[in-house]
C-alpha cells in the first residue's frame, strides 16, 4: 500500500527536491494516511532505504545525505504535530561539535535523521568542552554522546571523545552512556575511533543515525 | 638535477632521477621555532624560516607560503580566526551570517594591498629569494564554488547551491571568482610556482556530477580564465578520479593531487601520459602507525605509480600528531623506493 508513495518521496529525495517530497506527503494525507503512517511507513523506511543505497551506490554525495535528513527531519516534524497522540521515542542523545571545532554540517545530517527516528536529539552547538557533554548527558538522562570533530586535532584532542572517554570512567557512567564519534578524520582512519576511547563511528550522517540508535536500544537493554 | 627541475622533468616526461617528494608540513614549523602557532602565522618571515628549516631537516622538495585556509576568509573580512596551541587554525567569523549579507559583500579592489596579504607577500619573498630557482614554493587558493564555505559555514552554503535561489548563488560565487583570479595573479607575483586549487565542490563526493558539469565547470573556466600555468587540481578532501578527465577536457588542467582514497591505478590510468598524477598518502593513519607500516605504504604507493612516470609522491596537509619518527621514515622510504 505504501510502496508508490515511498517510492515517489525517495525519488524526490534522491533528486533533492524538497517540493516534490512534500508534495508526496501532502498526497499521501489527502489519500487518508495517516501522519503517524506517513512517519513510520514512509519517511523512516525512506531513510533505511537512503542507507541500504549508501553501502550499495559510492555515488551518492554529501549534498544528497544532507538534503534528505533536512527534509526528513521537517517533514517529521510537521506530522508530529498532527500525530492524535504524542509518539514514545526511542531514546536521547547528547550531539555537538568537539572544542575548537566550529564545524557544524556533520552534525546537523545525523540530528535530522535521528529526529524523524523518533530519537529525542539535544544538540549543544559547537566548540563544546568534554565536561560539558557529560553533564548535559547526565541531566537529561541521554543513552549516547555524539561528538563531532572535522579536523585531527579537535578529534585526538583531551577535549574530544578522549576527554569524554576519561570522564565517563571517573563517574563510573560507562555503561548508561556511549560514545559514537564522527567526520572527517575518522573517515582517513577507520581505526581511529577506538583510539580515541569512542564506542563506534560512523562513515556519514545517514549510517550514523542508525547505528546510534542501536547503541540507544542496547544501552536501555541493560 | 634540483626539486624543481626534477619536478618540471616529471611533468613533461623527461628522465628525472627520482620521483619528487612533496611533504606538506605547515603546522610544523611553530614547533621548529618554539612558538604558538598565532605568533608563527602572524609574520611572513617566521614562516619563511620555518619552511626553510623543515627542507634542511626533511629534506623533502617544497616550500609553502604561509597558509592557513582562515587566510581566504581573513582576506574577505573574516574578524576571528580560532588559533589552537596545538591544531589547524580555524575560521571563528563567518563573514555572511545570512543570505542577505550576499548583496553587499565585498572583495578588495587589490588583495596585494590588504593588511592579510602582507605577512604572505613577505613569506613568498624570502622563499623566492632563498630557495625559489630550485624548489617549488606551493600556494593554496579555494576556488570560487567552495570558497563560500569558508565564508557561511557549509551547511547553508549546501543549502544555498542545492535548494536556494540561483540567482543569489552565482552573484556570491562571481564575487568569489573574480577574488580567486587575484588571488592567483598575486600568488604568481610573489613567487608561487606551484597552485593547489582545491575545489571540493567539483568533486562527486560532495555534489552530484551533473552539477559538477552544469555549474561548478564554468565557474572553474571563469577562475582560471587567465591560463592554467602552474594549477594542480586538488578536491580538497574529496576524491577526484571520477571528474579527472573532465577537467583534463574542460580546464586543460595536467596535474593533479587525488584524495588517498582514490585508486591510484585508475588515476594513472585517466591521466595516460598527459600530465601528472600523485600518490597521496593518507597521513592520518601516520598518526598510530609504526615507521615500518609507514615505510611499507610508500612502498605500496610507489610501486603502483612510479611505472611510466609522470608521478609525483605526496601527502596531505601533515597532522601535528604525527611522530617525528614517521615523517623521518616516510621520507627515508620515498628518496629509496623513488629513484629511478
Amino acid at each position: 500500500m505504501f510502496e508508490n508513495y515511498i517510492e515517489d518521496y525517495n525519488e524526490a529525495v534522491y533528486e533533492i527536491n524538497k517540493e516534490g517530497a512534500i508534495e508526496v506527503v501532502e498526497r499521501a494525507l489527502k489519500d487518508g494516511i495517516t501522519p503517524e503512517q506517513v512517519v513510520f511507513n514512509i519517511i523512516i523506511p525512506s531513510i533505511e532505504e537512503m542507507m541500504a543505497e549508501i553501502v550499495i551506490n559510492a555515488d551518492t554525495n554529501l549534498a544528497q545525505h544532507f538534503m534528505t535528513a533536512q527534509i526528513a527531519a521537517e517533514v517529521t516534524e510537521k506530522m508530529l504535530t498532527k500525530f492524535k497522540t504524542p509518539p514514545e521515542v526511542i531514546g536521547r542523545v547528547i550531539i555537538g561539535s568537539s572544542y575548537g571545532d566550529l564545524h557544524s554540517l556533520g552534525k546537523r545530517i545525523v540530528i535530522g535523521c535521528l529526529k524523524s527516528m523518533m530519537v529525542d536529539v539535544i544538540d549543544l552547538g559547537v566548540n563544546i568542552k568534554a565536561e560539558d557533554f557529560v553533564n548535559a548527558a547526565v541531566e537529561k538522562e541521554a543513552q549516547v554522546i555524539a561528538v563531532s570533530s572535522m579536523m585531527v586535532h579537535t578529534a585526538t584532542g583531551e577535549d574530544g571523545s578522549s576527554g569524554v572517554r576519561s570522564l565517563l570512567k571517573e563517574r563510573n557512567l560507562e555503561e548508561q552512556i556511549k560514545i559514537v564519534v564522527g567526520g572527517a578524520p575518522f573517515r582517513f582512519d577507520h581505526e581511529l575511533y577506538s583510539k580515541v576511547g569512542a564506542d563506534n563511528w560512523a562513515a556519514d550522517g545517514v549510517t550514523a543515525a542508525k547505528m546510534i540508535k542501536e547503541l540507544i536500544l542496547e544501552v536501555k537493554a541493560l | 638535477m634540483t626539486p624543481l627541475e626534477i619536478l618540471s622533468a616529471t611533468v613533461s616526461g623527461e628522465p628525472a632521477p627520482r620521483v619528487p617528494i612533496f611533504c606538506n608540513v605547515l603546522d610544523q614549523g611553530a614547533g621548529i621555532l618554539n612558538m604558538l602557532p598565532e605568533q608563527y602565522f602572524s609574520k611572513g618571515e617566521y614562516v619563511a624560516e620555518g619552511q626553510l628549516k623543515m627542507l634542511k631537516h626533511y629534506g623533502h622538495d617544497n616550500a609553502w607560503s604561509a597558509s592557513y585556509v582562515g587566510k581566504e576568509a581573513q582576506l574577505l573580512g573574516c574578524k576571528k580566526i580560532l588559533f589552537a596551541k596545538h591544531g589547524v587554525p580555524n575560521v571563528a567569523d563567518f563573514v555572511l551570517k545570512s543570505w542577505d549579507d550576499i548583496e553587499k559583500f565585498e572583495i578588495p579592489e587589490d588583495i596585494t594591498q590588504h593588511p592579510h596579504w602582507q605577512s604572505t607577500d613577505e613569506c613568498l619573498k624570502i622563499l623566492h629569494q632563498e630557495v625559489g630557482s630550485t624548489h617549488p614554493i606551493c600556494a593554496y587558493v579555494t576556488a570560487a564554488t567552495s570558497l563560500p564555505v569558508i565564508l557561511m559555514g557549509m551547511d547553508k552554503w549546501i543549502e544555498l547551491v542545492i535548494a536556494g535561489p540561483t540567482d543569489l548563488r552565482d552573484l556570491l560565487v562571481k564575487k568569489c571568482s573574480d577574488f580567486v583570479q587575484q588571488q592567483l595573479v598575486a600568488y604568481r607575483a610573489a613567487g608561487a610556482n606551484v597552485i593547489i586549487y582545491a575545489n571540493p565542490f567539483a568533486t562527486t563526493y560532495f555534489i552530484p556530477k551533473k552539477l559538477i558539469v552544469d555549474w561548478s565547470m564554468p565557474w572553474m573556466q571563469h577562475d582560471l580564465k587567465d591560463g592554467v600555468d602552474s594549477i594542480v587540481f586538488y578536491g580538497g578532501m574529496g576524491p577526484i578520479n571520477s571528474v579527472t578527465e573532465l577537467v583534463i577536457d574542460k580546464l586543460n588542467v595536467n596535474i593533479f593531487y587525488p584524495a588517498p582514497e582514490d585508486d591510484l591505478s585508475e588515476s594513472k590510468r585517466f591521466i595516460n601520459g598527459k600530465g601528472l598524477t600523485s600518490g597521496v598518502l593518507d597521513d592520518i593513519k601516520m598518526i598510530h602507525w609504526t615507521e615500518e607500516q609507514t615505510r611499507n605504504e610508500v612502498k605500496r604507493i610507489m610501486a603502483l605509480g612510479k611505472p611510466g612516470g609522470h608521478f609525483l609522491f605526496g601527502t596531505g596537509f601533515m597532522p601535528l600528531d604525527i611522530p617525528e619518527a614517521n615523517i623521518i621514515a616516510m621520507l627515508d622510504a620515498a628518496f629509496e623506493y623513488g629513484r629511478n
